[in-house]
């Protein structure tokens, strides 16, 4: 049997994720069951994936070990690290080089990683991808102020980051009521002493209980002392208070209106044909008026390919305009039909209870949190026509 | 049918409770090779990936689950040998 005194080599997320930019390939070892699997893995341009559960390994049979590279580094994930901590002993035993990923599919779910979108004298755009689940998050910063959108459930994580760069948080924005997972817009807005916005309608909408400062009644908010304005642009649609902000005529943060690969989906509410018109008059009359040159950032994307070169999630309008003729020129009923026929009856998993914690409803504790949040993003409409 | 039930149905029990992922799997994995074809294996266990990754592996191994039973927290097994 296998000894358990010897230490199992192990990897932090964040080292894995610093690889995963690296160029060369990444193999991972998923030891999670079929389904799980199937469901939700790491994805990355230099990822290549095998999955073997973990216990198909307990037979020591050959042909299953046969299936592993013996020149690569092995990176071994599993739900919560146990079983990759296992099959890593069993592979090194047997000459692989194996690392069990700290914390598995669990950890993988809670990180961050910031990335620089735009830096000059005035303004400064951070995104913040949470790579397990898709959702992004920023940070808009001038002149040490920071105004931070959709910012998730770790919120120390957004105080360090500031506190590291002398920045102080003036703002706290979520652009709607998310229903994927557990928004940080309160608590960190209550630890760092600055108002939480977020559109009434979506409060209203759930019967909130929640303090915040209603965004909708506020036309700019300003970051700095020079002349960043955030626009707030109502932009109902995937929820009835969904909000954009345009950041300096350039950024336009969309919330879950539009993402790289598509629209957000206006059915969770459980009206799909009227939010469907709703994101038609957004579409036609709001963002008409953007020009082609500004950088569309989404709250959450649905697959690493929506990743860019340089490691963001975001795009021209001009060039989302070019490939998804739901941004064009199209009639009321063509674009309606095209968003109703797209209407998934895949709800984000544990999506009413999350919601319920975002207006402030229910409290949960944080291993429930946690819990709750874990696997995939559900949030978009993919392009009909893809 | 009561867990007593279920146990007194067993010709193996193995109790995993209080061990998480991978344990109970591997734990019943090593009582079902002591089995012989057909006798019955009772797994005991509080780890929640259990629900998942002991149906899978049973299937995998051809195994058959013939009941999950879930009181207080604890899940129980009950799988035939193939």
């Amino acid at each position: 049997m296998v000894q358990e005194t010897k230490p199992v080599p192990t990897i932090p997320i964040d080292e894995l994720v610093k690889r995963m930019h690296g160029d060369e390939d990444v193999f991972i070892l998923d030891v999670r069951n079929a389904d799980d699997y199937a469901g939700w893995k790491i994805e990355g341009e230099r990822v290549r994936s095998v999955n073997i559960p973990y216990f198909d390994f307990l037979d020591d049979d050959e042909s299953v070990f046969a299936r592993l590279p013996k020149d690569k580094e092995i990176h071994v994930v599993c739900a919560k690290g146990g079983s990759s901590a296992y099959v890593t002993e069993l592979l090194t035993a047997r000459g692989y080089r194996a690392v069990s990923v700290e914390g598995g599919m669990e950890a993988w779910s809670q990180s961050l990683h910031p990335v620089v979108v735009h830096e000059d004298d005035k303004l400064k755009v951070i995104q913040f991808n949470r790579l397990g689940k898709g959702c992004l998050s920023y940070f808009i910063v001038s002149e040490g102020e920071a105004l931070v959108v959709d910012a998730l459930r770790r919120v120390d994580f957004y105080e360090d980051f500031a506190r590291q760069n002398g920045w102080t948080i003036r703002h706290v924005v979520d652009t709607h009521i998310h229903a994927d997972h557990i928004s940080g817009g309160r608590r960190l807005a209550d630890r760092v002493g600055a108002p939480y916005f977020v559109s009434s309608h979506d409060i209203f909408t759930h019967q909130g209980a929640l303090r915040f400062e209603p965004l909708e009644q506020h036309k700019t908010l300003r970051v700095g002392a020079v002349d960043v304005d955030v626009i707030v642009i109502p932009t109902p649609g995937h929820t009835p208070g969904s909000t954009s902000l345009l950041v300096d005529n350039r950024f336009f943060l969309s919330g879950d209106t539009v993402f790289v690969s598509g629209l957000g989906r206006p059915d969770l509410g459980g009206k799909v044909s009227e939010w469907a018109q709703d994101l038609y008059d957004t579409v036609s009359n709001k963002l008409k008026a953007l020009s082609d040159d500004v950088i569309v950032l989404p709250a959450h994307y649905s697959h690493h390919t929506e990743i860019n070169a340089r490691g963001v999630v975001g795009a021209r309008l001009g060039d989302l305009r070019r490939i998804n003729e739901l941004l064009r020129e199209i009639d009321r009923k063509a674009f309606t039909a095209a968003v109703e026929a797209s209407a998934s009856t895949e709800r984000p998993p544990n999506f009413e209870k999350i919601i319920a914690i975002n207006v402030g409803k229910l409290t949960v504790a944080p291993e429930e949190e946690i819990e709750l949040e874990i696997g995939p993003n559900r949030c978009a409409v993919h392009h009909a026509t893809a | 049918m009561t867990v007593q039930e279920l146990l007194q149905k067993a010709d193996k029990v193995v109790d995993a409770t209080g061990l998480s992922c991978p344990m109970p799997v591997v734990r019943a994995k090593k009582a079902i090779d002591a089995l012989s074809s057909g006798q019955i294996l009772v797994v005991q266990a509080t780890d929640r990936g259990s629900l998942k990754d002991i149906p899978a592996w049973a299937k995998q191994a051809g195994h058959e689950l013939m009941e999950t039973h879930e009181a207080d927290g604890t899940f129980v097994y009950v799988i035939r040998k193939r």
